[in-house]
């Protein structure tokens, strides 16, 4: 490992200090994930009430749904949150080769859970579960399955746009640390950066139960 | 070295940041995780009625809390980014709350005009 | 230091680089005050001229001005603007910009390229939003019910709803930045509550924006895509509900009232402090009020949709929230009358906006209590009487006191003062034209006549051609400010650092104040210290003559300047 010249932030003129500056960053990003919270939560709320409205509709929709991809799914962000956690701690131990693989990693999860979820709307797709584009569903449920989907594109569509967003700014991160850019009185890009990631992760952990496990004990 | 960084006694100099969490901290969150995403799926497949979309909800809450408290907690710990984070689910919570009461009591009482 | 010695050549935040360039590619929290100013006034004319064509349409009782669609697309136009690109950034984005860091004693904001990029997010989406209401319009009234905004109207919806989206974020990232400076930049000595209760206002509408934009963000969204696909959750033939979007969309629309109302009651609170010459009474009542109005505001939001099928129980809990949202409302007011007595009242300009704003928010506010209780609001919905009371609090309410607050400031932002008598003429005109505009429709509503109708019944004629008449002098009360003020700019009086005499950190600073905002660190005194000397403190004042005149206490070179009287600001 180099011995690193500790790099010193750099202040912002409103601020008077480092730690001043580092503080109110990461209030800035726990608003943001507020937000966010909220964004997300107008799709979690038209879910619950017309889930409430369908219960059984929802639940012979939900069991169309690839329960192993999802768990899958699941389990990469669940992992690739703890990368990043650590690859923000490796930072902070000036551990910076280490850093940089951790939140390559991250990224490279973070692809492999788009690539998969693209095979679930291909899947989709050719079962004709696409409303608007392809939808052909037969029975009396047939309507509470399109709006169970309508449900389910909205959501893990702008989801995935996180992930996506997410994917490329860590990526371009992994790169910077290995560049030097960060060090362990510098980071809080990283850190903010991670705070995203979690967040994306936490949307997908109420994302999972609700699209892919009504219903599957038959 | 008090994990607390307190925003009303900053200095003017750099404050250190707090110890760096161990390794172990991580992989056991991780190992619960995992554990809790199983249990989950699993308890799936049997037929519990209600129970599964309760347990399921549980699961979930818990699995937030953990990435919240452990993963993000070198932010998190302060106070107001508590706060925060609180504020975020107990407003969707207003929202859900609410609006799930007019629908679930619509059919009690129907409107004098209807 | 006396005013004779030679100023220190330190530029004010104007004068210091004049290129267009510098500023649109300003960090400089008063330069984006500027251009959000700029923004603000060029969409509230935009949205006044679409009122022309409504209340010029409802002269006559066949509509036979505008057809029935093209007035539908004129009051959503009216909507739209006034409530997207003037009333909710109005205080916040002018004002709040420009005096939240001096008011707390600060550089600037915590995050001043975001506060850049949320004013290009303002324009562009406002800009974009106009080329679309303009090019083919939008008909379903600014609140886009489902399902006609989704299924049956032939207009472009989606590329309004997209230009609405995008400046949502911008009200997202200034709420965000605000909350972020209160906390993080006030300067030593500077606690909570000694904080102006205008920064208190500022900090809870910051609270309502972030908690609530993201709402209506999505909201719109999920229209545009149903709009889009042609499906969507709101489709009834799908098992979706059309109520479902209209208790998304006024869980923010409603909390959105209070964006627009929380900065102007803290503006008053400063405009009325100053002009009795002493403290706020009830202080800590006061911003445990804008907090609670801020929280509570969230929870009423039913009160839209007591006629729209909403389950009974749900309008019952909906009505009593909103009763008690009216409390802390009514301690404010209770709270300024009580400043205001036995004081030592003058009463110029800002002043009267302040007072015009006590009174028309009241009446307002009453006419809102009576449309919350679910038995009157079953004849008065979507009657003039609505369109009334919401009008009052917006327009007699927030317009009124966003102007005081501009006279107020004036001097400060500009370094120039404007001319005092017309300023108060056009307040009171102001304040007689809006009341001629808006009382008859308290009547109209009350008498039956439906909002968003191009035509009415011919017995609703001559309370119409009042109002109308009454919108006429209001235009004109609107266009004086900006020909006074534009005038003053050029040939105003200077101003020192504290015309008013006023306390608060902002008047410790020159006029216009530099770019760092303050040359030596300010004083912090207790709020509204108007028992105490203003400091004497802060950069001797800019060049030009400090008020004088008649007032007691003379001019002096430094820190406080004359009380303020009527003749001596002529």
């Amino acid at each position: 490992m180099n011995a690193e010249v500790l790099q010193a932030p750099a202040v912002e003129e409103q601020f008077d200090d480092p730690t001043q500056q580092r503080e109110a960053a990461t209030l800035g990003m726990w608003l943001f994930l507020a937000t966010e919270i909220l964004f997300f939560g107008v799709l979690f709320a038209s879910y619950t009430v017309c889930r409430v409205l369908h219960s059984e509709g929802f639940a012979v929709a939900s069991r169309r749904t690839d329960m192993l991809l999802g768990s899958i799914e699941t389990a990469v962000l669940l992992v690739s949150s703890s990368l990043i956690a650590l690859g923000v701690r490796a930072v902070r131990m000036n551990e910076r080769r280490l850093a940089s693989w951790l939140f390559a990693g991250t990224s490279a999860l973070g692809i492999s859970f788009l690539v998969m979820h693209g095979f679930e709307y291909h899947k989709e797709y050719e079962e004709h579960l696409v409303p608007g584009l392809d939808f052909a569903q037969s029975g009396a449920n047939a309507p509470a399955i399109e709006l169970f989907f309508c449900l389910y594109y909205f959501i893990t569509g702008f989801h995935s746009l996180h992930v996506f967003i997410g994917v490329v700014v860590i990526g371009v991160l992994a790169i910077r640390i290995a560049r030097g850019a960060f060090g362990p009185r510098h980071h809080t890009t990283l850190e903010l950066a991670a705070l995203y990631w979690h967040l994306v992760d936490i949307v997908w952990i109420f994302v999972y139960p609700a699209i892919y496990l009504i219903g599957r004990a038959g | 070295m008090s994990r607390q960084e307190s925003l009303s006694s900053a200095t003017k100099e750099d404050k250190a940041e707090p110890p760096v969490t161990p390794l172990s901290h991580y992989l056991w969150v991780l190992a619960a995780l995992l554990a809790l995403l199983a249990l989950s799926a699993g308890t799936a497949l049997i037929k519990l009625g209600t129970w599964n979309t309760v347990i399921n909800l549980l699961i979930a809450v818990m699995k937030v809390l953990l990435v919240i408290s452990v993963f993000m907690h070198e932010t998190e710990a302060r106070k107001l980014t508590r706060l925060t984070s609180a504020l975020g689910f107990i407003w969707l919570a207003m929202l859900i709350g609410l609006a799930l009461f007019d629908f679930l009591t619509r059919s009690l009482v129907p409107a004098p005009w209807g | 230091m006396s005013a004779a010695d030679p100023v220190m050549a330190v530029p004010n935040f104007l004068d210091r680089d004049y290129r267009l360039r510098a500023w649109l590619t300003t960090h400089d929290h008063k330069r984006i005050a500027i251009l959000y100013a700029l923004g603000i006034t060029f969409f509230f004319f935009l949205g006044g001229a679409a009122a022309t064509l409504i209340r010029l349409n409802l002269i006559t009782p066949d509509g036979a001005l505008l057809k029935a669609q093209t007035y539908n697309k004129a009051f959503t136009f009216h909507g739209v603007v006034m409530v997207w690109f003037f009333l909710i950034p109005s205080i916040p984005t002018t004002l709040g910009n420009f005096l939240l860091p001096l008011m707390i004693g600060a550089r600037d904001v915590a995050f001043p390229r975001l506060n850049l990029a949320s004013w290009y997010l303002y324009m562009g989406g406002g800009l974009f939003t106009i080329a679309a209401l303009v090019a083919g319009g939008v008909d379903t009234g600014w609140t886009f019910y489902t399902p006609f905004s989704t299924m049956f109207s032939n207009t472009n919806v989606f590329l309004v709803v997209a230009g609405v989206f995008i400046t949502g974020f911008s009200s997202i990232l200034t709420g965000l930045n605000f909350i972020v400076t209160v906390h993080s930049l006030r300067t030593r000595g500077m606690s909570w509550f000694r904080l102006p209760l205008f920064v208190w206002g500022i900090y809870a509408t910051s609270l309502v924006m972030v908690l609530a934009t993201p709402v209506l963000a999505m909201t719109l969204a999920l229209i545009a895509l149903e709009r889009g696909l042609g499906v969507g959750v709101f489709d009834p033939s799908l098992g979706g509900d059309p109520l479902l979007f209209q208790h998304l969309f006024w869980f923010y629309s409603h909390p959105a009232v209070y964006i627009m109302i929380l900065p102007a009651m803290g503006l008053v609170s400063e405009i009325i402090a100053c002009f009795v010459r002493r403290r706020v009474f009830g202080y800590r009542f006061m911003t445990y009020s804008m907090l609670a109005i801020a929280v509570i505001g969230f929870l009423v939001w039913g009160h839209h949709m007591f006629v729209s099928g909403q389950s009974l129980y749900a309008s019952m809990v909906f009505s009593i929230l909103s009763f008690v949202v009216a409390v802390p409302s009514a301690i404010k007011v209770f709270n300024w009358t009580a400043t205001l007595r036995k004081g030592d009242i003058t009463l110029e300009a800002p002043m009267l906006y302040a007072l015009g704003f006590v009174g028309l928010f009241m009446l307002g506010g009453l006419t809102g209590l009576m449309l919350a209780a679910p038995a009157l609001d079953m004849p008065l919905t979507d009657t003039y009487f609505v369109v009334a009371h919401f009008h009052y609090v917006m327009v007699g309410g927030s317009v009124m006191a966003y102007l005081g607050g501009i006279h107020y400031w004036w001097p400060k932002i500009t370094g120039r003062l404007y001319s005092e008598s017309w300023a108060r003429f056009a307040a009171i005109l102001m304040f007689f034209g809006f009341n001629l505009t808006f009382f008859p429709q308290y009547i109209l509503g009350y008498e039956g006549m439906p909002r968003r109708y191009y035509s009415y019944l011919p017995q609703f004629q001559v309370l119409n051609v009042l109002s109308s008449a009454g919108a006429s002098v209001l235009a004109v009360a609107y266009l004086l400010p900006i020909l006074y003020l534009l005038w003053s700019l050029r040939y105003g009086e200077r101003a020192g650092n504290n015309p008013w005499n006023a306390r608060g950190l902002e008047w410790q600073t020159r006029s216009p104040p530099p770019k760092e905002n303050f040359l030596e660190p300010p004083v912090v005194q207790e709020a509204y210290a108007y028992d105490q000397a203003a400091p004497n403190a802060g950069a001797p004042p800019n060049i030009g003559t400090q008020v004088s005149g008649g007032g007691p206490g003379g001019g002096t070179a430094s820190g406080g300047g004359a009380a303020p009287t009527g003749e001596s600001l002529q």
